[in-house]
């Protein structure tokens, strides 16, 4: 969605950054439930048009995408806007271990595994100071 | 959560058939990079997100085959078939699943662990079989996996195409793997990319939404149609500008309507790079699918219906056209056979190629085939062309595979194909080579909403013709009947009369004509059965012309004779009510813009209720020669011949006994010793007037030729019975009650619905030839003493046709009505070098009979054909199973005599009256 609203001065926008439409559906209830503003892109590329025209104040990012992939896309996040904001939130699964080191060193803040449910995903935000 | 399940079998459905592709695509480029990424992605996508909706059963299968992705995508493992079969049987169990998941809302109950064990063993690089329950083909001959390490993947064996052969031969010659040039990218793979672009922009929508609106639009076009008529006999009104907007408008909108609704044809072809491969796997061959023009686009409901027969004819290509790599060796031709998709778009249709560079359709065994079948006869085929014979491939039932393989040759094939595709008022044709390969030719329209019609008039009825099926229009004089033979020179069209029947010469074909008005009782005809005789009188204009229009009816054309032609219009399709829709003669109905609603014609229903099978597909100078109508021989239909007699008499003679209908010109008619007679062919004829005298007052002569030429035995006689009229041909079932002695009439039967005597044609050759079954012109097996045959069968009406037809051709006949009495025969010490017998008998039937020959005495060794009315490939394999050395189908006079004269051949040959039965020959079998 590169046209996202304007944001809500109290409200956080969080970006879902995830290639599946039920993972993000999913993330997308758990904020919304939780007063937060959920802006959603299904890969790197659309993700990184996304915060060009409106940064969110955090990002949920998966790491297996098409077109451009989670660690990609932080790569040029981090590149283009410097190395702490917004945090970013880093999606793996248990086969991925080694993916966790590549993102923490690229800049991601935490990462969560799948799948989270709201009590894993609401600690984790809290974890990096957004709630 | 419901929706977000239903999210998920969307998307879970999407990312296994994508996966399905570019598995197939991995297997051919091993080192594909990008290939591999995303068969990983899109596995790991799916573990990924069922663990969100609590799917253990989905999530361990996953997780296993994404493990041995990820150690292909590390380099720990090669890409070998049988990896790409472990994880393609994942993908199907995930399928299986995902199926029962979408019907029950919960994982269906089941095991995977034999699959996870595998996928681990595969995973831990040992060679290993795909899992005996796997939904994926079991490997024939798997070929040895070498060990991961030392196999480049590159050098790994696979069954389908070696190297990477581009679409375009230019650039044949082999490269080195990495990197892939561009082949052809499977479709929902290619639609990835523009797909996240514009996702943005794309929303679902439920077809059921798009369908409401294409009703919708369709009676806008209707209601626009109708008020444009309305404005145009108003001068000035003010409507017209407004009007003329509406009418723009409603035309862009019914175009925007149809473009939802339009989707790439790559959508139907999806599934086809895994059939193949699976294909190619499972028959040991080398296959390349090449895939042109999948952006093509049509619309979804013409999609649907061309799926199946689309991926029946690509397996028959692979199983039936491609040769095996060794045959393509041996020939010189490369051992990857190849077959092409193309699709594109001529005018309002979509043309779909399907070919081929296989061995192309073998005529000769086409043509034994049909013969065993008693589709034709041999003097049919003698008078076909090639390709007419290959349109043999078409008919019900027919299918070529000498050996029934798994993957087509189910008995359903080429026919319901075509069935299907001219349901949808497409078009199916064939050209094929020998050695070089075949091209099927599909012509569908783009869309079954909307069609360009022909209206035409006939009666005070108007009527819309589909134009895809309206060959030209033509306008005939009718000949008169005394001028007509010499006019033929002059005029292009002139509509004859050949037995009773009117038809139109055009350029040297004969085109069967149907008038309109009494097919469909638009006139009262005063008389229905010699209503023929009148035909067209009715349609003839002032100047005497008559308005033809030719349809194509399957690869044959059938002429409508009309009474005016209107305009081409676009018209929007409406189903029939279904109290009508038995009536095969219309396909739809339609609202014309004066507000009036009309039927849609379907010109094959038409020929079909019309009795006409359409011109035949060769070129004849003279009559078509009725055998060529004979239906079906596998039903247990039978064609008779309807004829007249006297002013009323409505008589019947099965069709199949007649050799040729002729009308003879008085003139020819001569007399010799105060006899009728004619120049026949060359010779001399006996003419028998049926009504007892001849009326020398006609012009021509409506005559029933009988022969035994065609029997190729030598005797080359022949009487013409010459009858008032030829009425008709029609398939019944024949249910025949034998007459007291009535002479020249064998019984009655109810043909279409009316009690119709039935000739005795061996009282009428006899009296052409008082000794035509007394002395055979010559003997039967060659030698100096008749032939003796046994022919056992139940029905006294059968019986009594058969015996004086073997008579004829020169042998000594016994006949029985059951298989009890035959068998008694032989316990008597009674002889034959042949015996005939009728499957379907009370008591013992036919199988049984041939057993009990078989089982011992002296006729073990016998020659012994199965008379049957069903010549299904089934019945053929269970008669031959238990012993008849040939199956003939019933009524099929050539093929029973050629079937004789074979067998007893081979027995003289082998120097005895008892021919061996091993050796005798089944050659009608084969095939």
């Amino acid at each position: 969605m590169p046209d996202a609203p304007p944001n809500d001065a109290t409200q956080h926008t969080c970006l879902v950054v995830d290639d599946s439409r039920v993972v993000r559906k999913v993330a997308r209830r758990i904020l919304e439930t939780n007063g937060f503003n959920v802006r959603e892109a299904e890969d790197g590329q659309v993700a990184l048009e996304s915060c060009r025209q409106n940064m969110p104040d955090s990002v949920l990012l998966d790491w297996n995408m098409p077109v451009m992939n989670g660690i990609e896309f932080l790569k040029a996040l981090r590149l283009e806007f410097g190395p702490d904001k917004p945090p970013v939130m880093f999606c793996t699964t248990e086969n991925d271990i080694s993916f966790i080191e590549q993102a923490i060193a690229n800049g991601a803040q935490e990462f969560i595994m799948k799948p989270f449910d709201e009590e894993l995903l609401l600690g984790k935000f809290a974890q990096v100071g957004l709630l | 959560m419901d929706d977000l399940l239903s999210d998920f079998l969307t998307e879970t459905n999407e990312s296994l058939a994508e996966a399905d592709l570019a598995l197939v695509k991995l297997e051919q480029e091993p080192q594909d990079a990008p290939t591999l990424s995303l068969i990983f992605r899109l596995v790991h996508t799916i573990k990924g997100t069922c663990g969100f909706l609590g799917l253990p059963r989905l999530e361990r299968v996953a997780h296993a085959a994404e493990n041995v992705l990820g150690r292909v995508r590390d380099g720990v493992l090669p890409v070998t078939p049988d990896l790409v079969t472990a994880i393609l049987s994942s993908l199907d169990r995930i399928k299986l699943i995902v199926a029962g998941l979408a019907s029950n809302g919960v994982e269906p109950d089941g095991s995977d662990a034999d699959l996870i064990l595998n996928l681990e063993a595969v995973s831990e690089g040992k060679t290993q079989q795909a899992p005996a329950t796997s939904v994926a083909t079991q490997p024939p001959a798997p070929p040895p996996t070498a060990p991961p390490h030392t196999a480049p993947p590159h050098t790994a064996p696979k069954p389908t195409s070696q190297e990477e052969t581009p679409s375009v031969p230019a650039e044949a010659p082999p490269e080195p793997p990495p990197p892939p040039p561009a082949i052809e990218i499977p479709p929902a793979a290619e639609a990835q990319a523009p797909e996240q672009a514009l996702a943005g922009q794309t929303i679902r929508v439920g077809v059921d939404v798009i369908e409401n609106l294409m009703t919708l639009v369709s009676e806008l076009v209707l209601t626009r149609n109708q008020l444009l008529q309305q404005a145009r006999s108003q001068e000035n009104s003010g409507f017209t500008g407004p009007l003329q907007r509406l009418s723009h408008i409603t035309s862009d909108l019914q175009e925007g309507v149809m473009k939802t609704r339009m989707q790439p044809i790559g959508n139907a072809w999806n599934k086809l790079p895994r059939i193949v491969r699976d294909l190619a796997r499972e028959l040991g061959k080398k296959i390349e699918l090449t895939m042109l023009g999948a952006e093509t686009e049509l619309d979804r409901q013409v999609l649907e219906l061309i799926k199946d027969p689309l991926t029946h004819m690509v397996r028959n290509s692979g199983d039936h056209g491609l040769e095996t790599t060794a045959e393509r060796r041996a020939v010189g031709k490369p051992e990857t056979g190849r077959i092409t998709l193309n699709a594109f778009h001529e005018g309002g249709h979509i043309v779909i190629e399907i070919a081929d560079d296989g061995r192309g359709l073998p005529i000769d065994r086409i043509k034994s085939k049909v013969l065993s079948k008693g589709l034709a006869t041999e003097a049919d085929l003698a008078a076909m062309s090639d390709e007419a014979i290959q349109r043999f491939i078409f008919r019900a039932g027919f299918s070529t595979a000498a050996a029934v393989t798994a993957v087509s040759g189910r008995g359903v094939g080429m026919d319901v194909v075509k069935t299907n595709i001219e349901r949808i008022g497409g078009t199916i044709e064939l050209k094929s080579r020998p050695g070089e390969g075949t091209v099927f030719t599909i012509k569908i329209p783009l869309t079954l909403a909307i069609v360009s019609a022909l209206i035409v008039q006939a009666g005070a009825e108007r009527f819309a013709i589909p134009q895809i099926s309206v060959v030209e229009l033509v306008r005939a004089r009718e000949a008169g009947l005394a001028a007509a033979n010499d006019d033929r020179e002059t005029v292009t069209s002139v509509v004859e009369r050949i037995n009773g029947t009117p038809v139109l010469r055009l350029r040297d074909r004969l085109l069967p004509l149907v008038s309109l008005d009494d097919l469909l009782r638009l006139r009262e005809p005063a008389h229905q059965h010699t209503s023929t005789a009148a035909l067209a009188a009715g349609n003839t204009k002032a100047d005497g012309t008559l308005t033809i229009i030719v349809a194509k009816v399957g690869a044959s054309h059938v002429g409508l004779i009309v009474d005016r032609v209107f305009d081409t219009e676009e018209i929007v399709v409406k189903p029939v009510a279904p109290v009508l829709r038995h009536i095969s003669m219309f396909s739809g109905n339609t609202i014309l813009g004066d507000g009036s609603v009309i039927m849609i014609l379907d010109p094959s229903g038409i020929a079909r209720a019309s009795g006409i099978a359409g011109a035949s597909d060769g070129r004849h100078g003279g009559p078509a020669t009725p055998t060529t109508l004979t239906g079906e021989a596998h039903t247990d239909k039978t064609a008779m011949l309807l004829f007249r007699v006297g002013a009323s008499d409505i008589k019947a003679v099965p069709l199949g006994l007649v050799a040729r209908l002729e009308n003879i010109a008085q003139d020819r008619v001569e007399t010799a010793a105060g006899l009728p007679v004619t120049q026949y062919r060359g010779r001399l004829m006996r003419l028998v007037p049926m009504s007892g005298h001849l009326d020398t007052t006609k012009p021509h002569q409506a005559v029933l030729v009988f022969t035994d030429s065609n029997t190729g035995i030598g005797g080359d006689r022949r009487m013409g019975l010459i009858v008032e009229e030829i009425v008709d041909v029609v398939e019944d079932t024949m249910n025949i009650e034998l007459s007291g002695r009535r002479e020249g009439v064998l019984g009655t039967a109810i043909i279409a619905g009316r009690a119709t005597d039935v000739i005795d044609t061996s009282f009428w050759l006899t009296q052409a030839q008082p000794d035509w079954f007394d002395k055979p012109a010559d003997v039967a097996d060659g030698g100096s003493h008749r032939a003796r045959l046994l022919v056992v069968e139940d029905s006294d009406f059968f019986r009594q046709m058969i015996v004086p037809v073997l008579q004829a051709a020169g042998y000594e006949v016994i006949g029985v009505s059951d298989a009890a009495r035959a068998l008694a025969l032989r316990d008597n010490g009674q002889m034959f070098q042949a015996v005939i017998s009728d499957i379907e008998m009370p008591g013992m039937d036919g199988l049984g009979f041939v057993r009990a020959i078989r089982a011992q005495g002296a006729w073990s060794n016998l020659p012994v054909i199965a008379l049957s009315g069903r010549v299904s490939e089934r019945d053929i394999d269970r008669g031959r199973e238990a012993g008849f050395t040939d199956y003939v189908g019933k009524f099929s006079q050539e093929a029973l005599l050629a079937s004789l004269r074979q067998c007893l051949a081979q027995g003289v040959t082998q120097g005895g009256a008892h021919p061996p039965y091993p050796e005798a020959p089944s050659l009608r079998m084969v095939a």
